[in-house]
């Protein structure tokens, strides 16, 4: 099956100021992206330039076989968008508002019913239904309007912080229903909360500053694994000891017990080094008395990535 | 329903739902039924021209209330984006909402058709400057209503929004006099683009094509500019 989602070197500039940079990435039907990046990474301007409500400055990116720029009007119609901070029109009922996005979106007739019914009860709506969009919880606000996001059973589903402002309760009400969708609609997610990323994304991105750092957060590199060991003895010596093997690249202190530290170890994954570690620490007379290799998770690899990227910056 | 329709009907319900509609009916016939009265009473004569050089001044003056929310609310509430994120154009968005708020002209335009009606059940008015009357307030009406669209898809405050509609009609309204303090060819520019001066025809019963282009030329221009304005993201 090809894409739905196709992105190809994306740049966007708001004047002097490089948004997304060489931004590329696909899409696979029925996915759940998650897009992780702290505020201001440029997930909102992507999402805008896939919706066609922003055109890029560079690059090409397609929605369901249609260009954004080209055919940015089939476009709008193969995707269903949540805006961050779900905006709508104060004066309307949440009825009257459902009934106008369908009818904007192209359903007519006993359609409209239907879909609004449906998306209410998908979002349990029900009790707000004859309620002005004024006077809604934030969470509420955020309900309708992913529920009129999804009147349309979209191919691609794009959701900008979606449980931001929602209750516990909420959220889990709303990671549930886009569980549900996986495998009907592709969901592309952004969020900088990393943990709501984890549990709901089959795949979860990473930006910083408009880069992309991985299309792929959770696929273990040589670098995602280290060396947990637990040795007792001077923590200068086991520093020592360790920087002289060949294959350790980095050494840090991960927790100080009483008479032992636990050591995170980053070196090259391979049963040379692991003997090289045993073999040196038991020459020095040190203890060491475990040794485990460790993948890194969701969180480990953000920070080790934007990082890494701080650093590069620096230099 | 075609989109346009939808957004039409969207439109007339959020300009008939809030009071703005209903205080510039009731300031416009209120101001407007004095005058009507105090005319006709002092001149005994059966004519509108005084009412229609009123009712010009009164469009310039309460049109920007009308139009300032029409997209900088949009912007504001970033409710722009949802519809710019759906199947529809921007031509759609924009003309909805012209359509909308000359419905409000008109039914102003239609409640002043009453005095028309009195001159005529007790006197015998010369139908023709009230009839090239309505058509220049209408066509006046559709050229304001354009600038102000204009200015509202420019900035999403909306008092900033009234203001320059407002600054700009104010200019538009005396800039003849300022043309005849300029060298030529200013002079004759300066004139040209005075809303008064092109009104004034109207008023006293003269169609001229010229006049009327005016006005369709600034309706038509404002609202490509408001199209464009909206597709500039």
């Amino acid at each position: 099956m090809s894409p739905v989602v196709v992105v190809w070197q994306l740049t966007k500039w708001y004047g002097p100021r490089r948004a997304v940079a060489d931004v590329s990435f696909a899409v696979e039907p029925g996915e759940i992206i998650g897009l992780l990046g702290p505020n201001g990474s440029g997930k909102s301007t992507i999402f805008r330039i896939l919706t066609g409500y922003l055109a890029p400055s560079s690059g090409t990116v397609e929605v369901a076989g249609f260009d954004v720029v080209r055919d940015a009007f089939a476009v709008r119609r193969e995707v269903g968008y949540v805006p961050e901070d779900a905006p709508l029109y104060e004066h309307m009922r949440v009825v009257e508002f459902l009934r106008f996005m369908a009818q904007i979106k192209g359903l007519r007739g006993r359609a409209i019913g239907r879909a609004v019914d449906a998306a209410a009860a998908r979002l349990d709506l029900d009790r707000v239904m004859n309620l002005t969009a004024g006077k809604l919880s934030r969470g509420f606000r955020q309900r309708v309007s992913i529920a009129q996001a999804l009147l349309t059973e979209p191919k691609v589903l794009i959701l900008d912080e979606p449980t931001s402002g929602l209750d516990p309760h909420q959220v889990i009400a709303v990671r549930d229903l886009i569980r549900s969708l996986a495998g009907h609609q592709s969901v592309l997610l952004a969020s900088h909360v990393l943990s709501e990323i984890e549990k709901i994304a089959s795949r979860v991105m990473i930006l910083l500053d408009g880069t992309l750092l991985t299309a792929d957060a959770r696929a273990t590199t040589s670098t995602d694994v280290r060396l947990r060991a637990r040795i007792s003895g001077s923590e200068s010596e086991v520093r020592t000891s360790l920087a002289a093997i060949s294959g350790v690249r980095e050494v840090s202190v991960e927790q100080v017990a009483a008479a032992e530290r636990h050591y995170l170890i980053d070196a090259e994954p391979s049963d040379r080094v692991r003997a090289e570690i045993t073999r040196t620490l038991v020459a020095r007379g040190l203890e060491l008395t475990e040794l485990v290799e460790v993948r890194a998770d969701l969180e480990q690899r953000f920070l080790d990535l934007t990082r890494r990227r701080s650093g590069k910056a620096a230099a | 329903m075609t989109a346009f329709l939808v957004l039409l009907l969207k439109e007339e319900k959020a300009l008939f739902s809030s009071p703005i509609a209903y205080a510039v009916m009731t300031v416009f016939l209120l101001l407007m039924g004095y005058s009507f009265t105090l005319t006709l009473f002092l001149s005994h004569q059966p004519s509108l021209v005084h009412i229609f050089f009123q009712m010009f001044v009164l469009f310039m003056l309460t049109v920007p209330l009308i139009t300032m929310r029409l997209l900088a609310e949009e912007r504001k509430l970033r409710t722009i984006e949802v519809l710019l994120t759906s199947p529809v154009t921007e031509l759609d968005i924009v003309l909805a909402k012209f359509v909308a708020s000359m419905s409000l002209i008109v039914i102003l335009l239609m409640l002043s058709g009453s005095y028309a009606v009195v001159l005529a059940i007790y006197g015998d008015p010369d139908w023709g400057p009230i009839y090239s009357g309505y058509l220049g307030l209408l066509l006046l009406g559709a050229a304001l209503v354009g600038v102000g669209l204009l200015a509202s898809a420019l900035t999403a405050n909306q008092m900033i929004a009234a203001l320059v509609s407002l600054s700009l009609f104010l200019l538009l309204w005396i800039i003849d006099s300022f043309g005849y303090l300029l060298p030529s060819p200013f002079d004759a520019l300066a004139v040209n683009l005075s809303l008064s001066v092109h009104f004034k025809s109207f008023a006293v019963g003269s169609v001229y094509l010229s006049d009327v282009g005016f006005f369709l030329s600034v309706t038509l221009l404002t609202l490509f500019l408001s199209v464009r304005a909206l597709a500039r993201r």
